[in-house]
Order: C-alpha cells, then structure tokens, then sequence
C-alpha cells in the first residue's frame, strides 16, 4: 500500500502536468483559429 | 571534479544545443515581428491575448531556474513534504493575485503597468516607489537567471560560467527586443510546451531508473521521523510559512505578472490564472520529487551544494538524451523568465518613467519604443555583469523583499477604499520598511518587551495576509473578520516564539506595519477619491487608439 501511495505521490504532478498541457495546446489552437477568423495578430 | 560526478557534453554539443534553442527562438519570433511595432502592443499586446497563451505565458514566466532547484532542495531537506511547500505555496502566488487583478484591469483597462494605476490614484511618488521595486525585482531576477546558465553550462560542459552568462544574455535579448512582449508572449508559449514535455518524461524516468516505487518505500527507512511527516512543522516553519508570507508580496510586486494581467483578454482573466496555478505547481512540486528521490536513495550532494541534486541525479541515472532535454528544460526555465523581466522593465520605463514623469502628456510613441528597447538592452548588460563576477545581492534581495511585503497594503487597499492618501501609501511603506530592517539585523534586542511587541506586530501582518486572501476571494466583511481572527489567534502563539524566527518575524512585521500605519493615516484625512477618474487618467500611447478613447 504504501509503495503505490509513494509511486502515486511521485506521479500525479507529471499526470496534472500533462492535463495542463493538452488544454493550454488546445486552448492555443483556438486563439490561432480565433484570431486568423477576426483578421487579427495572434500577440 | 566535473568530470568524474557529471555527465560531460563536448563544447560543440552544448554550442549547438543553445544555438538551435536561441536560433529556433527568435526564429519564432520571426514570425509576428513588424518593421514598425507600436507601443501599446509592444507592452501588453493591445490587451488581446487569448486564454491558451495567456495561461502558457503565465506559467513559463513564473517558473524560472530557480523554482526546480528550489524545490529539490525543499524535497531533500525536508522529505515528503518539501516539494509541497515550496511549490505549492508559489502556485498560489499568481491564483491569489486573481481576484485583486480583476479589480486592477477593472479600474484600469488600458494599464501597462500597475504603476500606471497607482500613479492615477496617488500620483508620482507612490508610483516609483512601486515602479523601483519592480525595477529591482526584475534586476535580481535577471542576474539569477543568468547565473543559472552559466552554473548549467561550467557543470556540464568545457566551457566557463562566463561563456554560460554571456550566451544567455544574449540569447534573450536577441529575441526580445524588436518586439519586447509579443515576442515574449510567443516564445513563453513554445518553451513551456518544451518545459512541460521534459518534466513528463523526465521525473517518471528517474524514478524507474532509480528501481521503482519499491526502492521508494525501502527508502522511506533513510528519511528522519520529521521528513516522513506530510504535516512536518520544521518544514511548515522553515519552508512553507516564509513562503506562504511572500505570497502576496511577490505577486503585487513584481511586474511580469501584472503586466500579463493588463495583456490578457478580459474575459478570459479567470481560467488563465487557474491554468497556470495549476501548471505551475505541477511541474515545479514534480520536479521536485527528483530531490526526494534523492533522499531516499541516500544520494548525497556533490560539495554539499543543493544545487547539484538535480543535475547529479540526471547525470547518474539518465541517458545523454534525457540530459540533454534537462539542458533545454533549464534553460527554457530561465529565458522565459528573463524575457519577461526585459519586458516588464522596458514597459516600466516606457510608462512609469518616461510616459508619466518626463513626458507627462506628451509621450511620443517613437520616442518610448527606442527608451523600451534601451532599457531591455542595459538591463542585460547589468544582469550579465552582476551574474558574471557572482556579485553577492543578498542585501539587495532582503530590501526588495521588505518592500514588496510594505506595499501589499498600501497598493490593495489603495485600489479599494477611498480614503487611502498619498501621504498614507508613502509613511507606510516607509515605516514598514523600516521597521522590517530594524528586526530583520536585530537593530534592537529581541528580548522583553521589544521582542513582544514585534511579535504583536507581526501577529497583525499575519492576520493581515490571510485577511487580504479572505477578501480577495469572499468579500470585505469575509476578509476583515477573518484578518482580525487570525490576527488574534497568531498573537497567542507567536508571543514569546517568533523571535527565534527573525526572517519571517521581519517579512510579517513589513506587512503589520504598513497596514497600521496606511490605515491611520488615512483616517486622519477626510478626503475621499473618486475611482472613475482612474480609467481616465490611464490611456493608450499609440495614437490610432487614442484618438479613438477619445
């Protein structure tokens, strides 16, 4: 038990990690998509 | 000593691993540079960015070389809980600032800067102090971060720290100052991505070259009683309140944060600054279970420098490949903080300075642009410098310090109550800086009745800290209660303790003091502001747009 709490501990923050960056990557994906729509500068 | 404890790269390997990094860079930011920028854009974007930049550029800029050493330390000093309290704690500095940065872009929509804001609302004076603060700030963080690419590079490579500090400085500013925070912004986007990448691969990869969880839990035998401890005090006093005090003063005071704030589309402020408090306390607390890994493997610090964990850790167990994306982790780290503090001096300089106290209604948009690109120029040239010859800032960093903990008040309470004065904003962060360095040096003895009294001061500042979290996110009434609560229950313990804590008992009195002596003086003036002459004091520069304001 306590090894996969230890392992779980270890790992959880490059799991949240990766959520982190698949929303921020589609999150951009969108601003690109928004941005080309209104005929604007990304930044 | 290298050689035999760190995996070595030939010269030509780590030339041409920070010229693709630097080269791949400003190629990037080929791709939005305009023969002639203007410079609203160039300081906040014309305050169009989106969501997925906006938290990507945020989080790339909060985390910088030191969070990942930092947090090794942490995890190897004081064991499970170490990554928690140092990451964590950081992770709430841009989450807290939320709710008081809506209220900031509410009464100021066009800012570049807070300074701008506050010099609408109490004129020159209590500006520069803040602007000099942020200036300070950004300065300490540049020599920082140069210092850690020349620490990365003598560690890794042939090549002298020297070389590591000049590269760097370069290398960021190449990138950077034609187009200052758009081009900081889109790069901020693809180093995080490189950053997060590394840190996935990275902090399991370590852990299965180590054995697995199972040498985890034989290891657990290595830790002392206090590092098994989730809820460790010695890690809770020495790591996580310390940390948990700066909270707010490093959010308020530093302007790589605001000026995302002002940059960011309004309606998309909120899931920005969740995205990236959250991204940010996942990598950074992540890479710090690299440190206690190392505890529990009983591995021990080359020189007994801290800063050696991760790099000894990646060289002993990784392959070259997987060192040389720890190479590029690091040093994406630290450029995507270093461009934020170019960028945020030169909007300092450009606003603060030049547009509000010498142009003063006449700002040439031209003029600014050049005084930008001026600025990010000599700010490298002094962070190079003091990072070159290792100049010891510790002085320079307490008084920052203070003073980002003296304005916290001040600047939040200045945004919300209309009696706060001009008087009032500058006697209190003077007395609170004061009063931080009269107890940070032991000026005075720390015994009987002074010590008590400090020690009653600082009670306030910690019921002041928590009462200004509760107001940010619960209301007034919330926050006052709970402020005065805390204050109470604080001063029941810290009485007779705190003083064997001078750090944290100083950091705490800059925020008691201040607040005391802000709201007294502000109640001996009848005067009160009226908010909406804010957002007509604060404008855009480029005339296209402000002609249209108008």
């Amino acid at each position: 038990m306590q090894t996969f709490i230890l392992a779980l501990y270890v790992l959880i923050w490059p799991l949240i990690s990766l959520a982190i960056f698949a929303i921020i990557g589609v999150a951009t994906v969108k601003d690109i998509r928004v941005a080309r729509r209104d005929k604007r500068e990304l930044v | 000593m290298n050689e035999e404890n760190f995996y070595q790269f030939s010269t030509l390997t780590v030339l041409a691993l920070l010229v693709a990094f630097y080269g791949g860079t400003y190629l990037l930011t080929l791709l939005i540079k305009k023969k002639k920028e203007n410079t609203d854009a160039f300081m906040v974007s014309n305050h169009q960015i989106g969501f997925g930049l906006g938290a990507a550029s945020m989080t790339a800029t909060w985390i910088w070389a030191a969070s990942f050493y930092g947090a090794a330390t942490s995890g190897y000093t004081y064991g499970i809980s170490g990554p928690l309290h140092y990451g964590l704690w950081g992770a709430l500095m841009i989450l807290f600032i939320y709710p008081f940065g809506r209220r900031f872009r509410k009464l100021a929509p066009n800012a570049h800067t807070l300074g701008e804001l506050i010099h609408a609302r109490h004129g020159s004076s209590s500006q520069l102090i803040l602007a000099s603060s942020n200036i300070l700030g950004s300065i300490i963080s540049l020599m920082v971060n140069f210092t850690a690419s020349g620490a990365l590079v003598s560690v890794l490579s042939p090549l002298s720290f020297q070389a590591g500090v000049v590269i760097a400085g370069a290398g960021v500013l190449s990138y950077t100052l034609w187009s200052g925070f758009r081009a900081s912004v889109l790069t901020d986007f693809a180093q995080l991505m490189a950053m997060m990448a590394v840190a996935i691969l990275i902090i399991p990869a370590v852990m299965f070259a180590l054995g697995g969880p199972g040498t985890l839990s034989d290891g657990m035998s290595l830790l002392t009683p206090e590092q098994a401890n989730l809820f460790s005090m010695d890690a809770i006093l020495n790591q996580g309140a310390p940390f948990f005090v700066a909270v707010l003063a490093y959010a308020i005071g530093n302007q790589t944060i605001s000026q995302r704030l002002f940059a960011v589309r309004e309606d998309h402020i909120k899931p920005t600054f969740i995205t990236a408090t959250i991204g940010y306390g996942a990598i950074v607390i992540g890479l710090g279970m690299i440190g206690l890994m190392a505890l529990m493997t009983g591995m021990e610090p080359i020189d007994g420098d801290m800063n050696n964990l991760i790099p000894q850790m990646v060289s002993m167990y990784l392959s070259p490949v997987f060192i040389g994306l720890f190479f590029i982790l690091v040093i994406g780290s630290l450029s995507s903080t270093a461009d934020s503090d170019l960028s945020a001096m030169s909007a300092i300089v450009m606003a603060d300075v030049y547009g509000k106290n010498i142009a003063k209604h006449k700002p040439d948009p031209t003029k600014m642009l050049f005084i930008g690109r001026l600025t990010m120029i000599v700010a490298t040239l002094i962070g190079v410098i003091l990072a070159s010859f290792s100049m010891d800032i510790l002085i320079m960093l307490v008084f920052v310090g203070a003073l980002w903990g003296a304005i916290v008040f001040p600047v939040i309470a200045s945004c919300f109550w209309d009696r706060v004065t001009n008087t009032a904003f500058t006697s209190a962060v003077i007395a609170g800086l004061v009063m931080f360095c009269v107890a940070r040096f032991e000026l005075m003895p720390l015994v009987g009745v002074v010590g008590g009294l400090f020690e009653l001061l600082a009670a306030v500042g910690g019921g002041v800290v928590l009462g200004l979290m509760a107001f940010g996110f619960c209301g007034r009434r919330v926050g006052v209660i709970f402020g005065a609560l805390s204050a109470i229950v604080l001063a029941y313990f810290c009485v007779g303790f705190l003083r064997d804590y001078t750090v944290l008992l100083a950091s705490l009195m800059a925020y008691g003091v201040s607040t005391i002596v802000c709201i007294g003086v502000s109640l001996m003036s009848s005067s009160k502001f009226d908010f909406s002459q804010i957002d007509q004091k604060v404008i855009n520069y480029d005339p296209a747009k402000t002609a249209s304001q108008s």
